[in-house]
């Protein structure tokens, strides 16, 4: 499994790029993308999933180009898109029944294995409700569930832990583990721990563009020996921040405990053992 | 936040569409159609066989007539939403929370319904000018003329519509249905309503009697007749050659007249101040709430987890079949239950009512009641937010547009099924085609239009005219064969479905590369 971006951009008017000049090699595991609003990580999932073209480029998926030949991704893809909807009249084994029907699966496993995904994402008591009457985190699970209807071989996942609660964060984070076993996994969030201790290789993007990509620990040793911690009066804040990068503020006693970034620490202060989200507040902000 | 404010957003949000751009477009084309070229075949006022001579005072009066009613009979469709997409976007809860009160929120909706029923106004008023320059039959151009009968007639029955809308989605709200069909029928009732004295000439709320009243008694003159001649108003095909002229002059209003127009928008004005404390202030889930049908589910949290590995395998099915039973239950869930219990009715009607009046009038409404079914044909993706994995799925064109086609032609067949009967034991052929060819030209339309506009609102909408078209019995319309036609119809009808075949799937084709 080998998935190739090559040279792909999404312009939207003359000066408006989504996605620029962007080349990337994605294979077996899973791949986190991090990058602020903006970043063109929804563009770029969009264009693997084949929802939209790229305006330059090609994209690979085992040699095949899937610009020209869409149906070759979507035979073997699962997307779960940041933004989707439901039919709120359907119930969730005849959503799931159609969402197959769409990917063109079916047969008679396909019964067994909807009531096992239901039951695995805890919907089983809920499968014959209409999915109008959803929560959000269990309209989210249903999503998660259609991405996974036809043994998909390449699976997005566009910040999929929105409206679940922590519980069922660790579990989805579990079974995106067992996927990456034989797919290629790629899942966009805003919130870093949550691609912190699953993602076998970390994509930061900004402005349409790759700033970085490795493996977390790699990415982390860009700012070890840069992340300090101080305390200093509330008033100066503004002043501190002109001159380093605040990673996080903490109210003690009357002042601040300030967690940052800098080549050059200010005095009393503490060096911190970096981590990644460190590492992409700094290379977000300083690229 | 104040209500020009609330006003000028609202008009700007509604009008900065695609939806009604395409409308503006219609409205253009339609306008040009309100005065017949010379040579044309149809008429559109025409009293027994005279029509005016084209000065300014017919041009206008024409004109602001039929703007008056037919734009009164979509308009209402093109308006009526405003209050859901506040609902639906979210805005409303943050309205809600504001001090502003329902009456300025509903009269600021009833003012910026006005104003997009006043643009196309402005776009007919514009295009009768052009007409009477463009047809100059060498009379005088009155700017007066053109001004006075929109002013007095046109204007007043768009505010009155401005004002319905608002009224329906206040009382139905969730029931679009009954927006729909209820205003069909209040429509209806209101055109057929006579008005020949001064005093019915008040309650015209449509303001158009008063005016076809006085070209009726021009006519009565020159044929020195005091008997009721015939009055055609819509597209009258054929007869062009019988056609007589005579020189119409405008209406001098009576002071009456005047005063019940400034009536009418008083009682529009004073409707917004009644309902208003009816007016659910988007508190719209809770009281959805109290419905056993969409209350919330919950349920008990389990230690479950999906093993991908041990799941059975899923196997390739790229048949159409279970799209299709998809598609269809989607169809037959949509709006409420009780709503095919008016199916079922409508289906017995078929049953039992002489074959003419089943045809002519039951099949078209029973038809039409699907209106909001037919609409959501090939836009529900997007309104559900599911366009990211319909557009996705596996050949989207030949195989889920194409359940939804066949879906929405099952449906419309399935209505008419013991019509169909009747006409195979009678052995009519030719209507059972007829009939079956109507049921895949109105699905097909619905799909066509949806693709193109994105939206549902222009299949509403022409739908509409096209059924209040049938059960007026207008030939050119009866796409179903109420009506005797020659081959030559049908035939067209044919090709005119193929059009449609090749634009839904050739404008979707399009849509899917150009994402």
């Amino acid at each position: 499994m080998k998935l190739e971006i090559q040279n792909v951009s999404k312009r939207y008017n003359k000066n408006k790029y989504g996605l620029k000049d962007f080349s990337i090699t994605i294979e077996k595991g899973i791949l986190g993308l991090l990058g602020p609003n903006g970043a063109g990580k929804s563009t770029l999932l969009k264009m693997i999933a084949t929802v939209s073209k790229p305006t330059d480029g090609i994209i690979l998926l085992n040699k095949n180009n899937i610009v020209k030949d869409a149906n070759y991704m979507r035979k073997q893809l699962g997307f779960l898109p940041q933004d989707f909807g439901v039919y709120p009249n359907l119930n969730a084994f005849e959503f799931l029944e159609y969402m197959a029907a769409m990917k063109g699966v079916g047969g008679k496993n396909l019964k067994p294995r909807i009531t096992q995904l239901l039951e695995g994402l805890n919907l089983i008591e809920a499968a014959n409700k209409p999915i109008g009457s959803y929560s959000g985190g269990m309209k989210q699970r249903i999503g998660i569930a259609q991405a996974l209807l036809n043994n998909p071989k390449i699976i997005i996942f566009d910040e999929p832990t929105v409206g679940l609660d922590p519980e069922e964060r660790v579990r989805f984070r579990n079974l995106i583990s067992d996927l990456a076993s034989d797919c290629i996994v790629i899942l966009s969030s805003h919130i870093v721990s949550d691609i912190d201790t699953i993602a076998d290789e970390v994509a930061i993007m900004k402005n349409g563009s790759l700033i970085t990509k490795g493996d977390p620990e790699n990415i982390v040793k860009k700012v070890e020996g840069k992340v300090f911690e101080t305390t200093i009066e509330k008033e100066k804040l503004s002043t501190f921040k002109s001159g380093h990068i605040v990673i996080s503020t903490k109210r003690k006693q009357g002042k601040l405990q300030v967690r940052y970034i800098s080549k050059n620490p200010i005095e009393d202060s503490i060096l911190q053992e970096a981590n990644l989200e460190d590492a992409y507040l700094y290379l977000t902000k300083t690229n | 936040m104040n209500t020009f404010t609330i006003i000028k957003s609202d008009y700007l949000q509604r009008t900065r569409s695609y939806t009604f751009l395409v409308t503006l477009c219609i409205s253009l084309a339609v306008a040009y159609t309100f005065i017949p070229e010379p040579n044309a075949t149809y008429s559109t006022i025409r009293i027994s066989n005279y029509v005016g001579v084209y000065n300014s005072a017919w041009i206008a009066y024409v004109t602001a007539i039929m703007a008056s009613i037919f734009l009164s009979l979509v308009g209402f469709y093109l308006v009526n939403g405003s209050i859901k997409t506040d609902i639906q976007t979210k805005a409303g809860q943050i309205v809600a929370s504001t001090p502003i009160s329902n009456f300025r929120y509903l009269f600021s909706k009833v003012l910026s319904n006005f104003l997009v029923l006043l643009t196309i106004v402005l776009i007919i008023f514009s295009m009768s000018i052009l007409l009477f320059f463009l047809y100059n039959e060498g009379f005088t151009f009155e700017l007066l003329q053109f001004i006075k009968p929109y002013f007095f007639i046109t204007i007043p029955a768009m505010f009155f519509i401005a004002t319905l809308a608002v009224i329906f989605e206040v009382f139905f709200g969730k029931y679009s249905v009954i927006q729909n069909v209820g205003f069909f029928f209040l429509f209806f009732t209101l055109m057929v309503l006579p008005a020949t004295t001064e005093t019915q000439f008040l309650l015209d709320v449509f303001g158009s009697e008063i005016i076809t009243h006085q070209m009726e008694n021009q006519v009565k003159e020159i044929l020195q007749s005091n008997e009721s001649i015939g009055l055609n108003i819509g597209y009258v095909i054929g007869n062009e050659k019988e056609i007589k002229r005579f020189n119409f002059e405008g209406v001098n209003f009576p002071t009456s007249f005047l005063l019940s127009r400034i009536g009418w928008i008083l009682l529009c004005i004073i409707s917004i101040v009644i309902i208003s404390p009816f007016f659910h202030r988007f508190n719209v889930k809770e009281k959805m709430s109290s419905k056993k049908s969409t209350q919330n589910v919950s349920i008990s949290k389990t230690n479950n987890e999906v093993v991908l590995s041990a799941l059975p395998k899923a196997q390739i099915n790229y048949g159409i079949f279970s799209l299709l039973k998809t598609e269809l239950l989607l169809l037959f869930r949509k709006g409420k239950k009780w709503l095919w219990i008016i199916n079922l009715i409508g289906m017995g009607l078929l049953v039992v009512l002489p074959l003419e009046i089943a045809d002519q009038i039951v099949l078209p409404v029973l038809w039409f009641l699907q209106v909001n079914r037919l609409s959501e044909l090939t836009t529900k993706e997007v309104t559900n937010n599911v366009h990211y994995f319909a557009f996705t799925s596996y050949k989207p064109l030949s195989r889920l547009l194409v359940s939804q086609v066949l879906a929405g032609i099952i449906l419309m067949l399935f209505l008419v099924f013991p019509l169909l009967i009747r006409l195979l034991f009678i052995a009519n052929f030719t209507a059972v085609f007829s009939v079956v060819s109507g049921g895949v030209f109105i699905t097909l339309l619905a799909s066509t239009l949806g693709i193109v506009t994105k939206g549902k609102k222009l299949f509403e909408v022409l739908f509409f005219m096209i059924a209040y078209a049938n059960i007026n019995g207008a030939k050119l319309l009866d796409y179903f064969g109420g009506l005797t036609h020659n081959a030559n119809y049908i035939l067209k009808l044919t090709g005119f479905i193929l059009l449609l075949i090749i634009i839904t799937f050739l404008k979707r084709k399009i849509d899917l590369k150009k994402n």
